[in-house]
């Protein structure tokens, strides 16, 4: 009866709702609002949701991850440290500017400016300088030889150096002008942003004529909006949450592997992981398929090496870790007080709570003795960016570097230098700054090769899984969501 | 012998009471009642629907994300949610009174500090204090009482406070205090006892709040740490589960729901009494 | 008078800087935000350069004397996160706020107040009881799961209401009915009291023995008269609708004072935290004031420089 009355009702709904234009808008739920619109600033999702569709990067990466070119048209390494890029012509900004060498050399000079005080200067800060050459080329120059240059350009976006110079950073950031798929229509502050389609654009602008982006912090708020037909897509949510939407006929789930890895950081220079042995243990005790297929369940891969098939660098011959609890308990029972030494898993609520009760238990379950440490981001960080000695025993953590290259990942959590990293094993320092400066993929793949060998052997840390993203859609709404987990309005398309 | 039997009617209309009782009976002898232990997980039985049976024992009333036994989670998460409670009650409520009585009969610069000081707690947002406090010390069951207890506190010193004022220049009080009583002496025997009762129907109010400021906690995350049950926790998950697994929410949400309603209850009956509602 | 509201005006003043100064070094207690800003791929030399951007390399009271010098020229500073004035980060949030905490009083009124003279009215009857226990019961559910069973209900179910957001009356309905849930026994209670002290003095007796009806005593005398305590008591739920709306922000993606608080606690935008908690605090210090002043107007017996 309840069921038939909500199809009744849901039917008077969208009879009174759908018009019939092809041409439609889109509402997006994002969890928060973006913290900046200009694209050399704020580095997080919620922000590049948006700004990536108001701007075009350098290069980009295709569905299939490929690097393809974009307002680079094609590019060549004229030497170690130069890289010589063509710029597409008859792109124009949104104000009617044509996008010129020279934006593209201010973009770059921009976002390398410590002055200017990017928060993502750590990713472009190789490039030492950039200049015009041959009317339509750039070369960049980098400090030394950088294989990642290629994989970091995909997130550089191309600001106009006349607007940004006339009005400013903050009046650039509050109204941001760009030569992507859509212009910027207003920010509601709190509330939304609202782009329009760009008629002139150079490529594909997509279907949509406005492009409405909402801040809902609820994931079960964004989940009935979905329901309601009040949201069109909506990002941040687990299969969990999904799972209501199951027998609506008028949404679906839509899910891909990321780069993104989850593991569990364990604190070296501390009982009981400083001991190889129970470092062994746990990872015996830790059912990964068990989590991945019993409870994620929205397409995550087990993972035994800190990078994954979307990387650069991924070594498929890896062997998967072993689950076998008997085995755990045998080799804690051989030391049982040195297992049951208190340790505490360090968390944050933005990390799914169920991946990390299940491990708590996983481990306990062999005779560790773990407790878990809730705490918000910022105190979290402090903890797992702390020195050993103050640092939590173990941790769990999910990491992206948005460049799809190993070099984002396995440095800063394996690399001695890195305050991320708590492992400090000089051969595995040695082949990490090699890969890092050789620009023979050949030479690279096999120092990651070894790398992550070396690690899946000690157990410094313990790779866990390749994490999905999982979006809720309405279901005439046709998108692929990739890897990098960018959102480009302009590769959806509405079923007919 | 002059045993007065009252009414099977008296004795049924303090059912919250009972309730109340019978759920802090709940949580006293948890380990006897609960079937399972609350935390043991089982990824295989995720999401099942009260009645479900795995390997031979049933899971009365469902379970939950984890594969854990609600009724076990019921049945231990009535600890925390009515300890945290009563514990901050306990300790703001301390607090709270022996400010408003100093400022109260005290007077003069007392009185304008401690209750400038209310003013300051009063409008410092209840959730900057909880983040903080748990950043500083960390998370944890003590910590969560502790953020109830200095959010709730100037509550009862206002109260306190008032009622002192109220009676601070009766007879009784001069009398005490010519008789050479000392100051913590007359706070203690003489006024006291007699704003007891106002402060025991705050109290009452009080602890069905702490209830759901508990909840809150845990809705955003700052509450009891996991995988320990509280109603609260238990609930602020199920709501994302309503429409694939309504059993993770109902029980928790009911039962939460009864504890603080017998509570707002029996404040409100004795706010009757004592002839002073809030 | 003019004595006692400069008195009291200037020891709120005193208690505004005091908040202000415990939440500044308490903020500053809980970390920094620039491991947030910064992309997870930041080494320690990005966050050095990034904590003297921010102004943060600077020792506590240097920061201070900034922060408090600042103030007397009126200027927030700006945000860390957003890279924009707190002046107009603050502003664009307080209509929002305004709308709900009014919506919410609205409810709480409406429904509040006919309830509480119910009560009064059938005093000591099985009515009265009835109506208490369901003012209590919608007192006693937490927000986050009323709200969202709000949301299922009329949002998605019914579709009679918007799931959530801003932008119309119709999307002000459900968090205000969620928020103003709260308040509403307040005013049940603080009506029947009124109600029933003036049902207990001698012009009502005697309009009685004059035969006047009950619904005329109502509209004439009881209502009139009642109202000056639950005007008084008004003031105080101001500020606490104003600073509890968190919950409520938070469900209905509403995007007031109370949402962008936490969001910014959270994100350790410390000017951001700081001009917020001002805001509340000179709300819910002046609301005090007010009705103190109010309770001095109703009962002259209480002396007006003693009363908090």
């Amino acid at each position: 009866m309840k069921h038939s009355m909500k199809g009744f009702l849901s039917g008077i709904a969208l009879a009174v709702l759908v018009t019939p234009a092809i041409a439609r808008d889109i509402t997006i739920d994002l969890a928060g609002e973006p913290s900046s619109l200009d694209p050399h600033m704020q580095w997080n999702p919620d922000s590049y949701y948006v700004y990536r569709n108001v701007f075009d990067n350098l290069v980009t990466r295709d569905n299939t991850g490929k690097i393809v070119p974009q307002i680079a048209t094609e590019w060549e390494q004229a030497s170690d440290t130069e890289l010589t890029l063509t710029i597409r012509e008859g792109v124009t900004f949104h104000d009617g500017s044509p996008l010129t060498p020279e934006d593209v050399v201010f973009s770059v000079k921009r976002i390398t400016d410590p002055e200017f005080g990017s928060p993502q200067l750590g990713q472009f800060n190789q490039i030492t300088d950039a200049k015009v050459v041959d009317g339509n080329k750039v070369v960049l120059t980098t400090a030394g030889p950088y294989p990642a240059l290629m994989a970091q350009l995909v997130k550089l976006s191309i600001v106009p150096k006349k607007v940004v110079e006339s009005v400013g950073n903050e009046a650039f950031n509050a109204a941001p002008v760009g030569s992507g798929p859509y212009v910027f229509d207003e920010w509601k502050r709190g509330v939304s942003v609202t782009l329009d389609q760009n008629k002139d654009y150079w490529g594909t602008a997509g279907p949509f004529e406005k492009a409405i982006f909402r801040a809902v912090p609820d994931a079960a708020t964004r989940i009935a909006d979905l329901q309601a037909g009040t949201a069109d897509l909506v990002v941040s949510i687990d299969a969990d949450a999904g799972a209501q939407l199951k027998g609506n006929a008028k949404a679906k789930l839509l899910s891909a592997p990321t780069e993104r890895v989850g593991y569990v950081g364990l604190n070296l220079d501390k009982p009981p992981f400083n001991d190889l042995e129970m470092r062994k243990a746990a990872s015996l005790a830790i059912d990964r398929l068990g989590i991945t297929e019993g409870l994620l369940q929205a397409g995550e891969v087990p993972m035994a090496q800190m990078s994954s098939p979307a990387h650069f660098g991924y070594a498929p011959d890896i062997p998967a870790f072993e689950y076998d609890l008997e085995k755990a308990k045998s080799i804690t029972a051989a030391n049982p007080e040195l297992a049951a030494t208190p340790a505490v898993l360090a968390t944050a609520p933005v990390f799914d709570q169920r991946i990390v009760q299940a491990v708590q238990q996983m481990l306990n379950d062999a005779g560790f003795n773990i407790s878990i440490s809730m705490t918000d981001m910022p105190t979290y960080l402090g903890i797992v960016r702390s020195d050993p000695a103050e640092n939590s025993e173990l941790s769990f953590g999910r990491w992206s570097c948005a460049c799809q290259d190993a070099d984002g990942i396995a440095y800063p959590t394996l690399h001695s230098d890195s305050n991320w990293s708590r492992v400090n094993v000089p051969e595995i320092d040695t082949l990490l700054e090699e890969a890092r400066v050789s620009l023979d993929p050949e030479v690279r793949q096999a120092a990651y090769t070894k790398v992550h060998q070396m690690v899946r052997d000690n157990y410094y840390l313990l790779p866990m899984y390749q994490a999905a993203v999982l979006y809720g859609a309405v279901s005439d709404l046709e998108f692929e969501p990739t890897a990098n987990e960018s959102m480009f309005l302009n590769r959806m398309s509405v079923a007919q | 012998m002059n045993v007065r039997i009252p009414k099977l009617s008296t004795v049924l209309s303090w059912w919250p009471a009972w309730l109340l009782l019978a759920l802090v009976l709940c949580a006293v002898f948890a380990p006897w009642l609960a079937p399972f232990d609350p935390d043991r997980q089982n990824l295989l039985a995720r999401l099942k629907a009260p009645g479900f049976e795995a390997r031979g024992a049933i899971y009365q009333l469902g379970s939950d994300e984890l594969g854990r036994d609600i009724l076990s989670r019921l049945i231990y998460g009535a600890r925390v949610s009515i300890l945290v409670a009563v514990l901050s009650v306990i300790l703001s409520g301390v607090v709270g009174v022996t400010v408003g009585m100093a400022a109260g009969y005290l007077r003069g610069w007392v009185e304008t500090i401690l209750m400038r000081l209310v003013d300051i707690f009063l409008s410092i947002p209840a959730i900057l204090l909880a983040i903080i406090t748990v950043a500083v010390l960390g998370p944890g069951f003590i910590n969560v009482i502790l953020v109830l207890a200095l959010t709730r506190w100037p509550r009862y010193a206002r109260v306190a406070y008032g009622q002192t004022l109220a009676i601070a220049d009766r007879p009784f009080v001069t009398l005490a205090r010519s008789m050479g009583a000392s100051t913590p002496r007359v706070l203690a025997v003489h006024i006291l006892p007699n704003i007891v009762g106002p402060l025991l129907v705050v109290a009452t109010l009080e602890f069905g709040l702490m209830v759901l400021f508990e909840a809150g906690l845990s809705f955003l995350g700052l509450g009891v740490q996991p995988p320990t049950a509280s109603w609260g926790s238990m609930l602020s998950t199920g709501r994302n589960y309503v429409a694939s697994a309504w059993w993770i929410a109902t029980f928790p949400g009911l039962a939460l729901f009864l504890l603080v309603l017998s509570a707002n209850l029996i404040g409100d009956r004795l706010g009757d009494r004592i002839g002073k509602g809030r | 008078m003019l004595r006692f509201l400069l008195h009291r005006g200037g020891q709120a003043l005193i208690a505004a800087f005091g908040v202000v100064t415990l939440v500044f070094f308490i903020q500053r207690l809980s970390g920094d935000p620039t491991a947030l800003l910064l992309p997870e791929t930041a080494t320690q030399a990005d966050i050095e350069a990034m904590r003297v951007t921010l102004g943060l390399d600077q020792p506590i009271w240097v920061q201070y004397f900034d922060f408090l010098w600042a103030m007397a020229q009126f200027d927030l500073g700006r945000s860390f996160v957003q890279n924009t004035s707190v002046w107009e980060i603050i502003l664009s949030r307080v209509p929002q706020t305004l709308q709900l905490a009014g919506g919410a009083l609205v409810v709480a009124l409406v429904v509040g107040l006919p309830l509480g003279l119910i009560m009064a009215l059938t005093r000591g009857k099985l009515v009265s009881r009835f109506v208490m226990g369901q003012v209590l019961a919608f007192q006693s559910m937490p927000t986050f799961w009323s709200g969202i069973m709000l949301i299922l209900v009329f949002g998605v179910w019914l579709r009679w209401l918007p799931s959530s957001g801003t932008g119309s009356l119709a999307h002000l309905i459900m968090p205000s009915i969620a928020l103003g849930l709260l308040s509403l026994a307040t005013y049940a209670r603080i009506t029947r009291t009124a109600v029933l002290d003036e049902l207990g003095k001698d012009y009502v007796r005697s309009a009685r023995a004059r035969g006047v009806g009950t619904g005329r005593l109502v509209r004439r005398h009881l209502m009139r008269n009642s109202l000056i305590p639950i005007i008084s008591i008004t003031a105080l739920e101001l500020s606490q609708l104003l600073a509890g709306a968190v919950i409520v922000e938070t469900v209905f993606a509403w995007p007031g004072l109370g949402l962008l608080m936490v969001q910014s606690v959270a994100a350790r935008d410390f000017l951001v935290v700081q001009a917020v908690v001002l805001l509340g605090a000179f709300v819910t210090i002046f609301a005090n004031l007010a009705a103190d002043i109010l309770y001095s107007i109703i009962d002259p017996r209480v002396r007006l420089a003693g009363k908090l």
